[in-house]
């Protein structure tokens, strides 16, 4: 048997125990969006990409745009989560099992973006069969198959002893399930080094993959010479843009399952505060690498990127770069900029206007150059039909679901690592804090 | 005796679930090698595809090491102990 908590972790058993009309009627209302998805992708499935809005030459539209966002939006857990724990940070712990689902969910919606963008999905196939190495797109196959099974461990791993406390319940539903995935799990001190071990291991292995990820993303535009694609900051622009994105997502999460399960015992405005605080800096970051990168192309002048610069700032795709200036960094700098009062609601909204922002970023990127290409195509724009909203929204909710149906088989909070921050954490921290501090150190010269 | 069936359900299931796991990781390497053999057989430079192999590869090796690690030191040492 493991070891039993404090009466607040009932609060955490019962999404898992019990289920509300709340959840009903989220799944209702996410399943209309998922319905309507999956009417626009039979549709386009039977009459072929026509029926969407993509064209020659902007062949990539909504579906690349939504690959990209949900890739970014990726970055939030394993990336985030292994950060905290790599450097220690106790205030992590209620945290980290959630941006490490949101990895998960949201990386095999991510890749199932480039199955819709590819018409009929059979052509996979010939990527497995005759793939070229030498294409950024097999980079990318390559390091979303290797971040999705490292994401999928390192949600795995930090589960265990919580599946296992699921297992060993009195009265518990699903226990051949938790009895499969808790691997045997009692708690001894050799599985827990074990454990810890592989933990570790994976949070060191999961960073590179992360930001690999994102880079490689970016090297399917970089590596062309599309007008304002070819720029060698791409990997770290889109790393800095996935990130910030990510930890949007993670906040919104956060309030959302604090709002629906009571959770405000384990999510304080001090968490909220702190999260406020990083996507503050990743606003100035984003921005910095968007004023790089736009000074550069406009100080170049050349006369093809100019076209696409214009047509971003004062042209057809104005509304969506103004738009995102205002949502990544105009509205996040007045909501974070002070947050001692409305910590939650500030941080909410900000988080809200980044991913809105994110989005049209994505989206940005990736029209514009394609409607204004070197080849000496007619002018040309996208639109996208009802097909593509719907694959997006079915995406969305899809992912939206996913959560949800998460949080109704396991805790969405780590239990046990919140039982080790109050039982040895505290202890370990005072002990840091005064390693830290001047005065002489056992051991040592 | 119930319980001892359920017992070996459990350790087969964990066994199966490894199984696949392992078979998921090793069908990713034979891809990527599969690719290598194909730009090699076509001369269509396969000095890339090795280069990005030798990266792609040890990175799933070290995440299947880590996986059966966790399964022996958890589900059959633990148990054992």
């Amino acid at each position: 048997m493991v070891e039993t908590g404090d009466v607040h972790e009932e609060i955490l058993f019962r999404p898992i125990e019990q289920t509300g009309r709340g959840f009903y009627w989220t799944v209702a209302v996410l399943s209309v969006f998922i319905l309507w998805g999956v009417v626009a992708y039979v549709t386009q499935y039977y009459w072929g990409l026509g029926v969407t809005g993509l064209n020659e030459p902007v062949s990539w539209g909504f579906y690349v745009t939504n690959f990209v966002f949900f890739i970014g939006i990726s970055h939030a857990g394993t990336l985030i989560s292994a950060i905290l724990r790599l450097s220690k940070a106790e205030w992590r712990r209620p945290i980290t099992r959630m941006a490490e689902v949101i990895t998960v969910m949201v990386i095999f919606i991510g890749a199932g973006q480039i199955l819709i963008d590819l018409g009929q999905p059979d052509r996979m196939l010939n990527v497995l069969r005759w793939g070229r190495y030498q294409s950024p797109l097999l980079w990318d196959a390559t390091s979303i198959s290797a971040y999705m099974s490292a994401s999928l461990t390192y949600l795995y791993l930090p589960m265990i002893p919580d599946i296992a406390i699921l297992r060993d319940r009195p009265g518990g539903k699903r226990k051949l399930l938790y009895s499969v995935l808790a691997l045997g799990w009692t708690g001894t001190e050799q599985q827990h080094r074990v454990l810890n071990r592989a933990i570790a291991v994976m949070g060191v292995l999961v960073i590179p993959i992360a930001v690999s990820v994102h880079s490689v993303v970016s090297f399917v535009f970089s590596m062309t010479l599309q007008p304002m694609w070819h720029s060698t900051i791409f990997g770290p622009y889109f790393v800095v843009g996935a990130i910030f994105s990510g930890i949007a997502g993670l906040i919104v999460a956060m309030i959302v399952f604090r709002k629906a399960y009571g959770l405000e015992y384990y999510l304080k405005p001090i968490h909220f505060r702190y999260l406020g605080q990083l996507l503050l800096i990743m606003s100035l970051f984003w921005f910095y690498f968007t004023f790089s990168e736009y000074l550069t192309g406009y100080y170049g002048a050349e006369p093809e990127e100019m076209k696409v610069f214009w047509s971003k700032f004062d042209g057809t795709f104005a509304v969506f770069f103004w738009g995102m200036v205002l949502c990544n960094l105009v509205i996040p700098l007045a909501c974070l900029a002070r947050l001692a009062q409305h910590t939650v609601v500030k941080v909410l909204a900000a988080s809200i206007s980044v991913i809105v922002g994110m989005w049209l970023e994505r989206f940005i990127i990736v029209v514009p150059s394609l409607s204004s290409p070197r080849l000496p195509f007619p002018p040309t724009t996208y639109w996208p039909t009802w097909v593509e909203c719907g694959e997006t929204a079915g995406s969305f909710a899809l992912f939206a679901l996913f959560y949800v149906l998460f949080t109704k088989f396991f805790p969405i909070i780590s239990i046990w690592e919140i039982r080790e921050g109050r039982e040895v954490g505290i202890k370990e921290v005072e002990e840091r804090v005064l390693s830290y501090l001047p005065g002489e150190v056992e051991g040592q010269s | 005796m119930e319980q001892s069936n359920t017992n070996q359900l459990v350790k087969t299931l964990q066994w199966l679930w490894m199984c696949v796991f392992i078979l998921l990781v090793g069908g990713i390497i034979i891809w990527i090698s599969h690719l290598i053999y194909a730009a090699w057989w076509l001369g269509d430079v396969p000095s890339a595809s090795i280069g990005i192999s030798l990266v792609a590869m040890p990175i799933f090796v070290v995440l299947l090491s880590v996986v059966l690690y966790v399964f022996w030191g958890l589900a059959v040492r633990g148990r054992g102990q």
